[in-house]
């Protein structure tokens, strides 16, 4: 029996957490399908603080990661590839491993690194200063004023982020390319695109609606439960990282499957 | 306006604080929580204004149900209700003028009525030389003032104050007790203050919930 309930009670806490996760995303889209026209200037301009904090300020980071992982990506392709042909499989190595890959769920962990750290932290200590008790007390849905504009912010920055992650690793890789092979523009776009199909493009968009919904609502559920101490800030910090890499992996895991497996 | 029926809550030490708890409060008529700092009637006001949960028991507001419910959120939009917290309570990152005036903006009263309301209530707390600064950097009695601020601008039909004059300077308390009397006499308005019973606005009739005593509400003195 007592087997039993050690393996239950992770089980259970797990299905808690599952739960609570689709009450916050339900009650997020609920609150924004009731917004009025009058609080679309509020929502919009917390909207557009997210973004800026999550997109703009993050986009030098994003570009130059992503120009750095093209360039190594076929610097070691070609190191270990040399003599095969190498520059021959430039458009699929490309699409296999940055585009469909790596684009998307590296920026996804760069995003969990500064902007779910921070959303989390916000809400905890927003919970112990009682504002958030202050909002809903005052008529201000919290879900329409804390949550929607974060995911919506989130939502529009991951895919700004992933757009100029892609097109900043094939500018690195074309710059190697260029130098090691003297390969053209021309040419190493027409090989990425024969390698390209619209599946990637839907996969990769499918990739952001969900990463971007798990970063935020990993954040917020950890960062709302801060109750009553100060200490509970930073382990809902650590708990949001962990948890929302954790499902970003999954998710990626699942999609992969289901597109190309 | 409030209604509350077998309401029990525990204060976060495991202490009850009430068990079965009745009240019926119509509108118009003003209920005080006396007791001291400690004596967990900040919470009890949380609870009655729907941002705590209750162990068990019924509070309506307006007819609405609050618990067992969604608490304050079911009230938005149908009941106007504006809680004065006695520290914390308004948005770090926003200024006073924008926390006194962000309930306004989400009701979605055009600009200029918000930009009157709000300016009107930080004269009327003398707030308006620190109206663009952010609550960490005003005084403890501006931020106070900064919380009757927000619930004067709602013009709210249910008022919670909690420990509103603690802390405050013999001018910043009789500036704060003129509002909380003239709210208290408006006969509109239902006013719940939790306070000490010492601190009382003369004039204005109060029922009385004892949190020293047995809870049961007073009849109005």
């Amino acid at each position: 029996m007592a087997f039993l309930a050690r393996i239950g009670a992770p089980v259970r806490g797990f299905l808690e957490f599952l739960g609570d996760q689709a009450h916050l995303v339900w009650r997020t889209l609920r609150s924004g399908l009731a917004l009025r026209s009058g609080q679309l200037a509020v929502v919009g301009g917390q909207t557009k603080l997210q973004i800026r904090f999550t997109g703009l300020d993050a986009g030098a980071l994003v570009v130059g990661t992503a120009l750095l992982l093209g360039a190594v990506t076929l610097i070691q392709a070609f190191s270990q590839l040399s003599g095969l042909g190498a520059e021959n499989y430039i458009g699929t190595l490309m699409v296999l491993i940055i585009l469909r890959e790596l684009g998307p769920l590296l920026t996804a962990v760069l995003v969990i690194g500064r902007s779910a750290t921070a959303i989390a932290a916000e809400l905890g200590t927003m919970q112990l200063n009682g504002e958030v008790d202050a909002l809903a007390a005052h008529g201000v849905d919290p879900y329409r004023y804390l949550l929607l504009p974060r995911w919506a912010g989130v939502l529009v920055a991951v895919f700004a982020l992933v757009v100029c992650f892609d097109a900043a690793a094939l500018g690195g890789g074309f710059l190697v390319a260029r130098l090691k092979y003297g390969i053209t523009w021309g040419f190493f776009m027409g090989s990425v695109r024969q390698a390209l199909s619209n599946l990637d493009f839907t996969a990769t968009l499918l990739k952001v609606f969900f990463f971007s919904g798990a970063i935020t609502f990993h954040a917020c559920h950890f960062g709302l439960r801060v109750q009553r101490s100060q200490t509970e800030v930073p382990q809902a910090v650590t708990r949001t990282v962990v948890s929302a890499l954790v499902a970003v992996f999954v998710i990626d895991g699942l999609l992969a499957a289901c597109f190309y497996f | 306006m409030l209604q509350v029926r077998g309401l029990a809550y525990d204060l976060p030490d495991g202490r009850p604080l009430v068990e079965g708890m009745d009240l019926d409060l119509p509108r118009g008529r003003n209920l005080l929580l006396a007791g001291a700092v400690g004596t967990g009637r900040g919470h009890l006001l949380k609870v009655l204004a729907g941002t705590e949960r209750p162990r068990a028991g019924e509070v309506k507001i307006a007819g609405i149900p609050v618990w067992p419910g969604e608490g304050a959120l079911g009230l938005a939009g149908r009941v106007r209700m504006g809680f004065a917290f006695p520290a914390g309570g308004l948005l770090s990152n926003l200024s006073l003028v924008d926390n006194v005036a962000l309930p306004l903006r989400f009701l979605g009263l055009p600009r200029a009525e918000v930009a009157r309301r709000v300016g009107e209530a930080l004269a009327r707390l003398g707030l308006e030389s620190v109206a663009d600064l952010r609550p960490h950097a005003v005084s403890a009695a501006a931020r106070k003032h900064a919380n009757l601020a927000r619930v004067l601008a709602l013009d709210p039909e249910l008022i919670l104050l909690d420990g509103p004059l603690e802390g405050l300077d013999a001018t910043d308390r009789d500036l704060a007790l003129g509002l909380i009397s003239g709210w208290a006499l408006d006969s509109g308005r239902t006013l719940l203050l939790a306070m000490e019973g010492r601190d009382l606005p003369p004039g204005p009739e109060f029922q009385t919930l004892d949190l020293h005593a047995p809870h049961s509400p007073s009849e109005p003195s």
